[in-house]
């Protein structure tokens, strides 16, 4: 990595802004969705006041204007609420995402959805089946990306849900169903490799190529189910290596909320993989517990670059610059060479107000220039 | 050999279900509107096990939020924790914290279970976490070892099923994920085969089954033979069958044997297959057929379908069943 140490990175989503959320569904804003948008549009500036659709929307004529508008308007807000707080690499929040399974099922044949699973309590989510062999209907996160490079200072960085976790929320009838005999571990295991390896190449690839050849260099392939699995690990690996051997741009994979160690070394095996995106602060202590598992890389000899989550986006407490440079300078020290951390957050944001979200990405972005500053001072 | 099938844990809840308790939970129908769709999902479910000829019927577990959420809101000693992962699924729950040692208040699991109108007690099987599971997947800030903890659950789970008999109920089951998913060793397993003696006891001729899942049972089948109980059930998605032993003493086996992970129906001559062979290596006195893991990890039509599995199986495997 060229450039000055500790480059800050965005990592997942933000949260749509209920002035977004109000418009998109077509209805007025109310008094506080006004000044929630014209105080970020003083700190950001990501609208002009005089734009058409900015006074539709801000004049209460969000029905006229439409959802698409609204949606743009939220991701040119997300990236610039990135780029104002210092982030290198930037995407739009995800702003125009609401999940991260349906969407790109939905862009796949080979897929029928079935109903709606409960995930706990009174909430549910809807699971596909896999019924046939997964072929892509049409490449999808281009055009959002096409309007993030457009508008973008910093450089774009992806965000796509990989092959591993997109079949592991999946149902595998077709290639289950294509064993013989008993269906036990050996056969669900057989299968289950079938089918990433099937989305990886079928669905994720060509999405990806679609995205390179528009100019998308920076991509994260999201694996939110590769912990639940360690088992496992060797799946997600070889779907990462089938989605992207040989295409010209730089992946990161991101794993939040695991046992690291159980992944290991299985893992290490997705060669294509430049960056392990990981979440470390949320189980940190004041001993700095939280960024042992960095020790693996050097006991396995791997030598790639590392998303440091160095925020925790499950609590409100902001962290300190001091405490975000300390975590840093504990990375640095056990992988032996600072130049291969980029920081960042532990995972998206979404969960944080902006407010929070804002003050948490200045202490990534505060504690990486206090930490860049000593090892200057060191030379 | 008799042939008994059954639900073996939660039903998933029908659409209609699902869209009330959303709008339940987002002030667009009245908890008595919910009520209402509770009690029709729970009769339609009861009709199901009935239409396929479950010999024991459970009601669907419709109304546990999880498996522990009836003791951590109604015995003593809890509170309910934060949303945590249910093993190796994309499905959660609230784990029990536990401040103080846990104290059984009667009539709470009674009321968790569907009406003696719509199941009388004689007809219904009752679906309970296994003491060991119980201890290990709570925050424990009682002050009890797990130790400790596992046995006691056991002692009050026992009372659980003295109250359950004396009002009919004769079926028990008792949910051990963690037997298999992180078997116990030394003075753990000594606790966990202290809980079910209490438990066996209080049974008194009644049906006592340990459900075990999400886990290979192979390693702990040492283990699960001493557990003194009338069936131990295996997860056959899991643990591969072939490596399964009947037990010496010939009592009776469960085969999880519908895969709740995926929704492709099982095939009943492969079932029937799987349970000759037990049934001529060990002759167990009886074989419980069910899904292997909680069917709710399904949406409600692929689950039912499933179900059918069953019947088909179990007419198979009759004296004068179908073609090998």
């Amino acid at each position: 990595m060229s450039g000055p140490l500790f480059p800050a990175q965005e990592i997942g989503s933000l949260a749509k802004p209920r002035w977004q959320l109000l418009g998109q569904r077509g209805e007025p804003l109310d008094a506080a969705a006004v000044r929630e948008f014209t105080s970020w549009n003083d700190r950001v500036h990501f609208a002009d006041a005089s734009d058409p659709s900015v006074r539709a929307l801000l004049e209460g004529r969000a029905r006229e204007l439409g959802p698409g508008p609204v949606r743009d308007l939220g991701a040119s807000f997300a990236l610039r609420y990135f780029e104002c707080v210092g982030l290198t690499r930037v995407y739009d929040g995800e702003a125009r995402r609401i999940e991260m399974y349906e969407y790109p099922i939905r862009q796949m044949r080979g897929f029928q959805f079935l109903g709606h699973v409960r995930s706990f309590d009174n909430k549910y989510y809807l699971k596909a089946a896999g019924t046939g062999e997964v072929r892509l209907e049409r490449p999808y996160h281009v055009e959002e990306f096409d309007y993030v490079k457009a508008k973008a200072t910093g450089i774009p960085k992806l965000p796509i849900t990989g092959p591993y976790t997109l079949a592991d929320w999946s149902y595998n009838e077709h290639y289950l169903g294509r064993e013989a005999g008993w269906k036990g571990p050996a056969a669900r295991r057989r299968a289950q490799r079938e089918f990433v390896v099937a989305i990886a190449k079928h669905a994720i690839r060509p999405t990806l190529q679609a995205l390179i050849e528009h100019g998308c260099r920076v991509i994260q392939i999201d694996e939110p189910a590769a912990g639940t699995h360690p088992e496992e690990a060797d799946i997600v690996a070889e779907g990462f290596n089938a989605a992207t051997e040989g295409l010209d741009a730089t992946f990161s994979m991101h794993i939040c909320f695991s046992d690291y160690r159980s992944l290991f070394p299985a893992l290490l095996e997705a060669k294509n993989c430049q960056q392990w995106a990981w979440e470390f602060a949320n189980r940190d202590t004041d001993e700095r517990d939280g960024y042992e598992v960095l020790n693996m890389f050097r006991e396995y000899d791997d030598h790639r670059e590392v998303g440091l989550g160095v925020v925790d986006v499950h609590r409100n407490e902001v962290e300190s610059a001091e405490k975000v440079a300390d975590r840093i300078r504990r990375a640095a020290k056990i992988l032996g060479d600072p130049s291969r951390i980029w920081v960042n957050p532990d995972c998206g944001l979404r969960t944080r107000s902006l407010d929070i979200a804002w003050q948490k990405l200045q202490a990534v972005v505060d504690g990486a220039k206090l930490a860049r500053a000593d090892f200057e001072r060191a030379g | 050999m008799t042939v008994r099938i059954a639900l073996t844990g939660p039903f998933p809840r029908s659409e209609v279900l699902v869209a009330a308790t959303r709008d339940g939970d987002r002030g667009r129908a009245t908890p008595e509107a919910v009520e209402a769709r509770y009690a029709e999902a729970e009769r339609d479910v009861v009709a199901l096990e009935g239409r396929l000829g479950f010999d024991a019927v459970t009601g669907g577990s419709l109304r546990w939020a999880d498996l522990f959420r009836p003791f951590a809101e109604g015995w003593r000693g809890f509170t309910v924790g934060p949303v945590t992962r249910w093993f190796e699924t994309n499905t959660f729950y609230r784990q029990p914290i536990l401040h103080a040692p846990p104290e059984r208040v009667p009539g709470v699991v009674r009321g968790a279970l569907p009406g003696a109108t719509l199941v009388p007690p004689g007809q219904a099987k009752v679906i309970l976490p296994g003491p060991f599971t119980f201890a290990g997947l709570l925050d424990n800030r009682s002050g009890e070892t797990r130790e400790a903890l596992t046995h006691r659950f056991g002692r009050l789970l026992a009372e659980e099923v003295r109250d359950l008999r004396a009002a009919g109920y004769a079926t028990f089951q008792f949910q051990e994920p963690l037997l298999v998913v992180d078997p116990p060793e030394g003075p753990l397993a000594e606790a966990a085969v202290a809980a079910y003696r209490d438990i066996g006891a209080a049974a008194d001729g009644a049906t006592s089954i340990v459900w075990t899942y999400f886990g290979d049972a192979v390693p702990v089948q040492p283990l699960l033979a001493r557990l003194p109980v009338s069936v131990v059930g295996f997860d056959l998605a899991e643990t591969e069958p072939d490596r399964i032993h009947a037990p010496p003493d010939h009592r009776g086996i469960g085969l999880g044997c519908l895969d709740p992970r995926t929704t492709l129906p099982e095939d009943p001559t492969e079932v029937a297959r799987i349970a000759r062979a037990l049934q001529a290596e060990g002759k167990p006195r009886e074989l419980w057929l069910g899904p292997g893991g909680p069917l709710d990890l399904l949406p409600t039509e692929a689950a039912a379908r499933k179900l059918h599995v069953l019947p088909a199986a179990k007419q198979l495997l009759a004296p004068n069943g179908g073609s090998r």
